[in-house]
């Protein structure tokens, strides 16, 4: 597979007045793959956004290098700015007083583009973003979904080969942060940018991404498929509710094999929580259980979403 | 083609908000009407038809200083207020990626701006010149190139004080000041103060005048002089533009283009 954004080393203090440099990046390296979408999870203050600026070349970094299809961005920061495009996070990275259609061919014309060459492609982003109604009002009466939309069609319109998103649906209300996700969904899904995504919002991530990459403190602390990941974290939690109480031999056969596992009583009942492995482990619970007196009132099973694993791995690091 | 259509994208957005903000651009050209009119009727009360200034020792001298302080008001204004105004909307970083370089960006910024202000300057000037009777001469071919060399001075103070304010943001009021201290620049008594060329704009307001009032061409101006005014436009113009590079330098290494 063909690397078109590579990050070796990346590495990023910041000086605050006299006193001595914070680390906001500290050796970062990733890389991805052509037309592959990824997503860049981490607390507030981990180090996403200055990652990706970086990478846009709106801050330099301490040391690093950051690759581009083939081009050293330090090095030859025009050339690279040829490959990359971004959505910048807390901006409105468009101009209020033009009309959508206004701002998309300024912004053909900042990367180099005519707008004869582009006309074609300006109006089809003009219909995928659902915007031909309003394309002769300007930006700033547009409401704040429009305009979030218009401001990633934006940086569609550059033609880069790869796509930077910062929190692109943060501050949205709940239905237009799904109609971006729905636009980015598609827009995956057609396989013609490279995107590297940061997020707070797990759906975004789960719903678009294939591969995450987590950073903490300014470091990468996994990266991995989300769907290796989700395996890894199959340990789905399990409950048993019984009726009545359990047999003292029957816990301390269940703790011999489950040492994490919890149980708790009321009146009559008898709740036991257990992290499960796999079907097997499931079974030779229930072979333990069925010897006792106590009768088995409901199992419950719960999967793990990528909100619990992003925080199980980000709480791991803090301790 | 791909610096034309930089250019050309530079020039739409101008002519666009020229437009689409007709009633702005009208006030700003009632307003500086005005000003001129208190300026003038007022320095003629005050002095009885003959006030001292740099270029001609007489009201023409107004008309021509006023032109030439509207001319480097709008292009200061366009690179420190403008780059503020980017830094505020979020799309100074947008400008930063482009491929063709945040240099290039601007020099075609300020050329966008050069052109259409220049078509709001024409429309002041002509008010100017129907209600005092000042008819002046219009040499357009001698006038491009040595209104191009004085406002030079002035965009340089423009980049200056817009690097200024992507790191250290809060310069205002400084920026407020400055627009006065043109006019000093503009006004600065050449004959009495010869050294006073070394500043910026003072001997291209000069040199205009004796174009427009004197009646001379290019050609006719002292040549000694007319190279003076080309060193010291490169001079301000480029001491700008590297004093912005690298308080853009500073800004990309703190991480501050996109606050405001």
């Amino acid at each position: 597979m063909e690397t078109v954004l590579q990050v070796k080393d990346l590495t990023k203090h910041f000086r605050q007045g006299r006193g001595e440099a914070v680390k906001a990046v500290d050796r970062v390296s990733f890389s991805v793959h052509k037309n592959e979408v990824v997503g860049l999870l981490g607390p507030n203050g981990a180090g996403k956004t200055t990652t990706i600026k970086c990478i846009a070349g709106l801050i330099k970094p301490t040391s690093g290098e950051i690759w581009l299809d083939g081009v050293e961005a330090l090095r030859h920061p025009k050339k690279a700015m040829e490959r990359v495009a971004a959505l910048l996070e807390g901006n409105r990275n468009i101009y209020w007083r033009l009309t959508p259609r206004e701002n998309l061919e300024f912004f053909a014309g900042l990367q180099g583009h005519t707008v004869g060459k582009v006309r074609g492609y300006i109006d089809e982003l003009i219909e995928l973003f659902d915007l031909k109604e309003k394309h002769r009002t300007p930006a700033r009466k547009l409401s704040r979904g429009m305009q979030q939309k218009l401001a990633l069609a934006c940086a569609l319109v550059r033609q880069t080969e790869v796509l930077l998103l910062d929190e692109p649906t943060l501050g949205l209300d709940v239905e237009t942060s799904y109609e971006l996700r729905h636009v980015l969904k598609q827009m995956a899904a057609r396989g013609e940018r490279t995107i590297l995504l940061s997020s707070h919002d797990m759906h975004v991530v789960q719903d678009i991404c294939e591969r995450v990459i987590i950073i903490n403190d300014g470091r990468v602390v996994v990266d991995d498929r989300v769907t290796n990941l989700m395996k890894l974290f199959q340990v789905s939690a399990y409950r048993f509710e019984l009726e009545g109480p359990l047999g003292e031999e029957q816990e301390l056969r269940l703790k011999e094999l489950f040492p994490l596992l919890e149980v708790s009583a009321t009146d009559h009942r008898t709740y036991i929580d257990a992290d499960l492995k796999d079907g097997t482990q499931l079974y030779e619970v229930l072979e333990i259980l069925k010897d006792g007196s106590a009768q088995i009132k409901s199992i419950g099973h719960k999967e793990p979403n990528l909100e619990e694993i992003f925080l199980t791995i980000v709480k791991g690091q803090l301790r | 083609m791909r610096y034309l259509a930089l250019f050309k994208a530079q020039l739409k957005m101008r002519y666009i908000y020229l437009k689409r903000y007709y009633f702005d651009t009208l006030s700003m050209i009632i307003t500086m009407f005005l000003v001129f009119l208190i300026i003038f009727y007022g320095a003629m009360a005050l002095l009885g038809g003959a006030t001292p200034t740099n270029s001609g020792d007489t009201l023409e001298g107004i008309v021509v200083g006023f032109m030439v302080w509207t001319f480097a008001l709008v292009a200061y204004a366009n690179l420190s207020w403008g780059m503020i105004e980017e830094a505020q909307q979020g799309t100074l970083e947008q400008l930063y990626m482009s491929p063709l370089g945040f240099g290039w960006v601007n020099i075609f910024r300020v050329a966008a701006n050069f052109i259409v202000n220049a078509l709001m300057v024409i429309v002041v000037l002509l008010l100017m010149m129907a209600t005092t009777g000042k008819w002046l001469n219009l040499d357009v071919p001698s006038l491009i190139p040595l209104i191009l060399l004085t406002v030079a001075g002035a965009y340089g103070i423009g980049f200056f004080m817009g690097g200024l304010a992507l790191v250290f943001k809060r310069v205002q009021s400084a920026l407020q000041v400055l627009q006065f201290v043109l006019v000093i620049f503009i006004a600065a008594p050449l004959g009495w103060l010869p050294f006073m060329k070394f500043l910026p704009l003072s001997l291209g307001t000069r040199l205009i005048g004796m174009v427009m009032i004197e009646e001379r061409s290019l050609l006719q101006l002292p040549p000694g002089d007319v190279l003076f005014l080309i060193g010291n436009s490169a001079f301000y113009f480029g001491l700008g533009f590297l004093i912005f590079k690298l308080f853009e330098n500073v800004a990309r290494d703190r991480g501050l283009l996109g606050h405001y």
